[in-house]
């Protein structure tokens, strides 16, 4: 390549972000000063409420938006300056199914090959190949009008790959997907990753697809990263699990004792027993099994709820840290 | 550059294989002039004696050339819906983030526009010789009237662009492009001469470049008709108003294109 070598190539990154800020004409501000990389190889989840600025910030990174300030580049390239490169180098899958709908499956990779410059056989090779990777080789020569929204969404993501891409830009790729649509789709994502060189940012807001796909996951809110962090990074430093008991006896009376307890962050009443938040649940237990016996609670069901992403995310972008400090 | 005619080319060719794949845009568009041709066309030919029209010919082969106009908008309106559903499903959005130059987007919608508003233009003029227009005319005269449908498709298809930007609702852009295609038929030397119109509307149809389109076909190909304006100024007219359809598309798309 050029004299850098190994070190330098592979410290280009698919995706960085430097204090992007995006200001639109109507005077909203969706993006505010945004940090972000994306390591090669790897799927990065944003996640946050609507209104984020999760769909801008992909816009002005597959150059559809120019920024007002700050920098991103994808692959090393300057979404501004070298906006063909950048171009040339992503697939993208848009919020909304974009489709043209009088065209078959097929009509629809060949055309979208060609407008990268992609000859016909290469075009028609592609096409053979991802249609069947993504379940669609029996309606393929169907006008994908008659196509199912899964099915038009598996579409879309063949679509995004025919011109073998290094970066895939996904905007809420499973947004009104039923269950099974959904995992079908994480299914692709998942086996694409590895099979070829790609790398993934995309948007969501269901937890539990960032949980299960992403390497990274970053939370925004207003427009700037309030979290970011392995799944089980977030998960962890948001601490406690949450123990419920249930039972017969006074809760007030279990609240009471169970405050007394070390460990033990917070305790509420629910119908019928108590939540009791707590670090290292499984050590403390017992002595909450044994505190319950001291005032004569009897407990029917003891259940121990690890944290998972919603948590976190309801911290980082509810009503108690809407300032969105650092974990 | 090969890149731009390229994608160009992919644009142009999707659109076209879109329109002659759709029955019922197809038959839709097509079938409108051709009962104007063959129910007004025949059925005024009994009315209207051709001394009140002009020179000697028939009145089908009067009123062909209006036709012709009507069916090149027709086309065009067809142009400009597709370029209308392309941006509201955002099909827009696929070409924006293609590695292709905007001007590609440009051309090719413009030049599907223009093709259709052409097809249209041939089969009618085909349509009007089986059904009995004296066709004749020298070759000269062919290729003015062929450089002046083309001319005024382009123009059409334009103005259609244009008016599909303005909206994003299919309703509104029909009802808006609706308005326009009546006077440009009515207000016009397309179904009746010049000189038997009272002056308020003689001035209306010489400010439409149908008139212009219309009159140039007649004198140019269409035996035993005669023109009312020079032939030089239908060029001229015609061409202009190519000049300012394409300004005002590409005006149009631009302002789409553009990042935001």
């Amino acid at each position: 390549m050029n004299g850098y070598g190994i070190g330098a190539m592979s410290a280009i990154k698919a995706v960085e972000v430097k204090d992007l800020s995006k200001t639109y004409s109507s005077g909203v501000q969706a993006v505010d000063g945004l940090n972000l990389v994306v390591e090669k190889n790897t799927i990065y989840a944003l996640l946050g409420p609507n209104g984020a600025g999760k769909t801008t910030t992909i816009s002005i990174l597959t150059t559809l938006a120019s920024p007002s300030a700050g920098t991103a580049k994808v692959n090393g390239y300057d979404v501004v300056e070298d906006e063909k490169a950048v171009r040339g180098s992503i697939g993208v899958t848009f919020q909304e199914m974009v489709l043209d709908e009088a065209l078959t499956g097929r009509q629809i990779l060949m055309y979208h090959g060609r407008l990268y410059g992609l000859s016909s056989t290469e075009c028609r090779r592609r096409s053979n190949e991802l249609l069947p990777l993504v379940d669609l080789s029996d309606s393929a020569d169907r006008k994908c009008r008659s196509y199912s929204g899964g099915m038009k969404r598996r579409l879309e993501l063949a679509r995004a790959l025919v011109t073998v891409p290094n970066v895939l830009f996904l905007d809420e790729p499973t947004l009104g997907l039923d269950p099974n649509g959904r995992s079908r789709i994480w299914t692709y994502i998942k086996d694409l990753m590895q099979r070829t060189d790609l790398s993934v940012l995309l948007t969501t807001h269901y937890l539990d697809e960032a949980e299960q796909l992403a390497d990274r996951v970053g939370i925004m809110d207003r427009g700037k990263l309030v979290a970011e962090g392995s799944p089980s990074e977030l998960i962890e430093a948001l601490g406690a699990d949450t123990v419920t008991l249930r039972g017969e006896g006074s809760s007030r009376a279990l609240i009471q004792r169970l405050r007394g307890l070390d460990e033990v962050q917070e305790v509420t009443a629910v119908d019928g027993g108590v939540l009791i938040g707590v670090s290292s649940s499984s050590r403390r237990i017992a002595e909450i099994v044994a505190a319950a016996g001291e005032v004569d609670f009897t407990i029917r069901d003891v259940s121990v709820t690890k944290p998972n992403l919603g948590g976190v995310f309801f911290k980082q972008t509810g009503h108690e840290m809407k300032n969105g400090e650092n974990l | 550059m090969t890149l731009a005619i390229d994608s160009t080319a992919t644009i142009w060719r999707k659109h076209m294989r879109k329109f002659l794949t759709n029955g019922e845009e197809l038959f839709g568009t097509m079938i409108q002039p051709i009962l104007w041709v063959v129910l007004f066309g025949v059925g005024m030919a009994r009315t209207v004696v051709s001394a009140q029209t002009s020179g000697t010919g028939s009145y089908v082969g009067f009123m062909l050339p209006g036709i012709v106009a009507l069916s090149a908008m027709g086309g065009a309106i067809g142009g400009g819906m597709t370029w209308l559903d392309e941006r509201v499903r955002g099909i827009l959005k696929e070409y924006l983030v293609a590695p292709i130059p905007r001007v590609s987007i440009l051309l090719g919608t413009i030049g599907s526009t223009v093709s259709k508003a052409m097809i249209q233009a041939v089969v009618i003029f085909a349509v009007g010789a089986l059904i009995g227009a004296e066709s004749g005319g020298s070759v000269l005269g062919w290729i003015t009237a062929i450089i002046l449908a083309i001319g005024y498709s382009i123009g059409f298809s334009g103005l259609a662009l244009a008016v599909a930007s303005q909206t994003d609702d299919l309703m509104a852009y029909h009802a808006m492009i609706m308005l326009l295609n009546l006077p440009v038929l009515f207000l016009s030397n397309a179904l009746y001469p010049l000189r038997s119109l009272p002056s308020w509307m003689r001035i209306g149809a010489m400010a439409n470049p149908t008139s212009y389109l219309v009159d140039g076909i007649r004198q140019g190909v269409l035996r035993g008709q005669e023109g009312e304006f020079p032939l030089w100024l239908c060029l001229v007219v015609v061409g202009g108003f190519a000049i300012a359809g394409l300004l005002l598309a590409t005006r149009a798309i631009n302002s789409m294109t553009r990042r935001k």
